[in-house]
């Protein structure tokens, strides 16, 4: 007598989203991990094992420096920025208000349209020449500013497209955090004297914890992986003011076809997500008190 | 809820065995990217002997308004070549640049490439062994391309350690358009005739509103993502950016006075705004707003439409004598095709009088040979025969140079940048002569 091999049915029903995360992520990843070990090239059969060399070439590499810093300066600047005025604009589309569904779809429109058209949009809107902003300034007298090729001005108006672009999404996130907070906590907060402010700090905030936390963790992540707008909109340029670590990763590995110190570069963006997610995941539950 | 393991497990295998037959269309089986149709592998290699017809792929980025006359040079040669038909599939550039290497590496990819419109870009290919040497298929007489009626340019930028590695899919070169309206309502007669009188031009060219704003610029110099202009500037007054040895010229005072001379009338004088692409400057000569841009035959296919009164003319002569810019797209043969016969032929009838009359025709480009001169049709031409004009002339942009993209993205384009935005020529090409020079191991 054989004894019955059991199966968990809920191992069935894994199967499949399994399989497609070890095809199709899990293996990625261990192949680029691999690759990032090697004079990786996709052009040439001689791809030698260099152990953390490409990791040691990226150390004294300024352009990955700089890249590191473009993309932190960007993440602080367009994540604050895009959940604070995410919030600011759910808690005023949770009112009652009239045209409300056209006010929200107005908001989440740019989620749904494709980036890199928005972002040639963008870069004739801002263009000093021919672009709709630059008329404007002339019109009003003002000296016309090129955005996109002053060295100081790209990034910021790199992080306004990215913003604009993604607002609606931590919008519509939020408002679903909201309506999930029970109206009978501000009518009891009322009754005791709890002003907007008191309200906001101690019942919407706490309230809206878990959806803050899946929100930033979304947006630092989508924030260190920006490409598609710079791409689009500057190539990194001027002066690789907006080299951000995805750029010059695409740089390294299409251009220059450095599969291994690309893969490198990926690694190394791996791992800063990983950390600042476990950072954040650890910093909110922390705080989670209930 | 337990399930059987003997429907279990043969379940979860076929789902798995789906699973990777679903996946298999992203790549076709001999590793020939998404879309690309490959060289049949089982065909055998005498087909051509064999009278058997035999099919070339061909990858190509020719996406621009002259697509069609690209398109009609297929079609001819496929009706006269019965048991050679090309392929031609056409691919934006950047597509090419990422899926080619690949394709390649795998054993696929199309037998015949233009792997990007940049020339140096055959090196990592050439370097590498992914492209085959064709001084075979150079020569003279019937089934070679006529090694001696190909500009001398192009050659030159298709030598990679004394062996040629591409044939020119086309060849171009750059002249001074200038906006006839703009020019006459300046009173200035004609287009300048030396560098001089350029540099006088740009700025008479040049206007600005009440606030300051620029309204005309007078020469529009675009700096990255370009057909190379700042070169023409530094070649015509005896500077260069790689000299005959092979090492930089970035730190010669030629060179360095050249770009200081122009960096200077775009800062003070506003004749070009700063950073612009070939496409944005291109945009301002479309408007109206530029009065003179240096530009390929291509330009003519935008501005004729745009409705702009213009005309081209001859780079001004600087100290160095008369010098442009000369670009050839470069056309390769894969190391894994199984027909390089065929190829050759193809490649020997592409470049041929017959063809490139044709092309010409169709594109407004000069052929790419240069003993057409007499060829009454294109000599009717109203743009053809001034850009082959000035092909004796032409220079092609860091020609021979193996690190073209580090010396293009790293150095020159970061340097010209730099000095338009104020910092002084002579500190920034010092430095970036010693980064080249580090590159080209000099």
């Amino acid at each position: 007598m054989t004894r019955a091999f059991k199966v968990h049915p809920a191992y069935l029903f894994l199967l499949p989203s399994a399989t497609a995360l070890l095809v199709f992520t899990v293996w990625p990843i261990a192949q680029a991990l691999w690759i990032s070990l090697h004079d990786w090239s996709f052009l040439s059969d001689a791809r030698p094992f260099i152990g953390l060399g490409n990791y040691v070439e990226l150390l004294g590499d300024d352009r990955f420096w700089n890249a590191m810093r473009v993309t932190a300066l960007y993440t602080m600047g367009a994540v604050p920025l895009q959940i604070g005025l995410a919030l600011a604009v759910a808690l005023a589309l949770n009112e009652r208000l009239h045209g409300l569904a056209l006010f929200r779809a107005a908001f989440f429109f740019p989620v749904i349209s494709s980036l890199a058209i928005m972002a040639i949009v963008w870069s004739f809107l801002l263009d000093p020449n021919v672009g709709v902003i630059a008329g404007w300034m002339t019109d009003l007298g003002m000296r016309r500013i090129d955005f996109l090729g002053d060295v100081t001005l790209a990034l910021p108006a790199i992080i306004v497209v990215g913003i604009w672009k993604n607002l609606g999404f931590s919008m519509v996130i939020l408002l679903a955090g909201l309506q999930g907070v029970p109206r009978e906590h501000y009518e009891a907060a009322s009754i005791d004297g709890a002003g907007r402010w008191q309200r906001f700090r101690h019942i919407t905030i706490p309230g809206l914890r878990h959806t803050l936390l899946f929100v930033v963790v979304i947006s630092v992540i989508a924030s260190l992986q920006v490409f598609d707008q710079i791409f689009v909109m500057t190539r990194g340029g001027p002066l690789f003011a907006t080299d951000t670590l995805v750029t010059y990763l695409y740089y390294q590995g299409f251009s220059l076809f450095r599969m291994g110190y690309a893969s490198a570069i990926a690694t190394i963006l791996f791992l800063l997500i990983l950390a600042v997610s476990a950072g954040q995941l650890r910093l909110f539950r922390y705080r989670d008190v209930d | 809820m337990k399930i059987n393991p003997r429907i279990a497990i043969p379940l979860g295998m076929a789902f798995l065995v789906a699973a990777c037959q679903a996946s298999a269309p992203a790549a076709t089986s001999d590793g020939a990217a998404p879309g690309e149709s490959s060289a049949p592998e089982s065909e055998p290699a005498s087909t051509e002997d064999s009278g058997e017809q035999v099919t070339l792929t061909f990858l190509a980025g020719f996406t621009g308004g002259d697509r069609a006359a690209y398109e009609g040079l297929i079609e001819e040669f496929n009706a006269s070549h019965p048991n050679i038909q090309v392929e031609m599939e056409i691919q934006p550039w950047d597509v090419i640049g990422q899926e080619l290497p690949a394709a390649m590496a795998t054993g696929g990819g199309p037998d015949i490439a233009t792997p990007s419109f940049a020339e140096g870009s055959i090196f990592a290919y050439a370097e590498s062994g992914s492209i085959l040497p064709l001084d075979d298929a150079y020569g003279s007489g019937e089934g070679l391309v006529e090694r001696g009626a190909i500009p001398e340019a192009a050659l030159n930028a298709f030598t990679y350690q004394d062996q040629l590695y591409a044939v020119p899919a086309n060849f171009a070169t750059l002249l001074l358009y200038h906006n006839l309206d703009l020019l006459e309502e300046a009173g200035l007669d004609g287009p300048p005739e030396s560098m001089d009188e350029l540099r006088d031009y740009a700025v008479q060219l040049t206007e600005s509103d009440d606030a300051g704003n620029v309204t005309q610029h007078g020469l529009v110099l675009a700096d990255h993502a370009t057909i190379p202009m700042w070169p023409i500037l530094i070649w015509a007054e005896g500077g260069s950016i790689v000299n005959e040895d092979g090492c930089s010229g970035l730190g010669s005072p030629e060179t360095i006075e050249a770009v200081q001379t122009w960096a200077d009338l775009v800062i003070n004088e506003n004749i070009s705004p700063v950073g612009l692409t070939g496409g944005e400057a291109d945009n301002l000569f479309a408007a109206g707003q530029a009065a003179m841009e240096m530009n390929g035959p291509w330009a003519t296919g935008v501005y004729t439409p745009a409705g702009i009164n213009y005309d081209v003319a001859p780079i001004p002569e600087g100290v160095a004598g008369p010098v442009t810019l000369a670009t050839t797209v470069p056309m390769v043969l894969n190391a894994n095709t199984e027909h390089p016969d065929a190829a050759y032929e193809f490649f020997a009838w592409w470049t041929s009088q017959e063809a490139q009359g044709a092309l010409s025709l169709g594109s407004g480009f000069p052929p790419a040979r240069t003993d057409m001169a007499d060829n009454a049709e294109l000599a009717e031409h109203d743009w053809v025969p001034k850009f082959a004009a000035a092909a004796a002339d032409a220079r092609v942009y860091l020609a021979g140079v193996e690190q073209f993209t580090e010396a293009d993205t790293e150095i020159f384009v970061p340097a010209i940048q730099r000095i338009t935005r104020g910092e002084s020529a002579e500190d920034v090409l010092t430095q970036a002569s010693e980064e080249l020079d580090a590159l080209l191991g000099c």
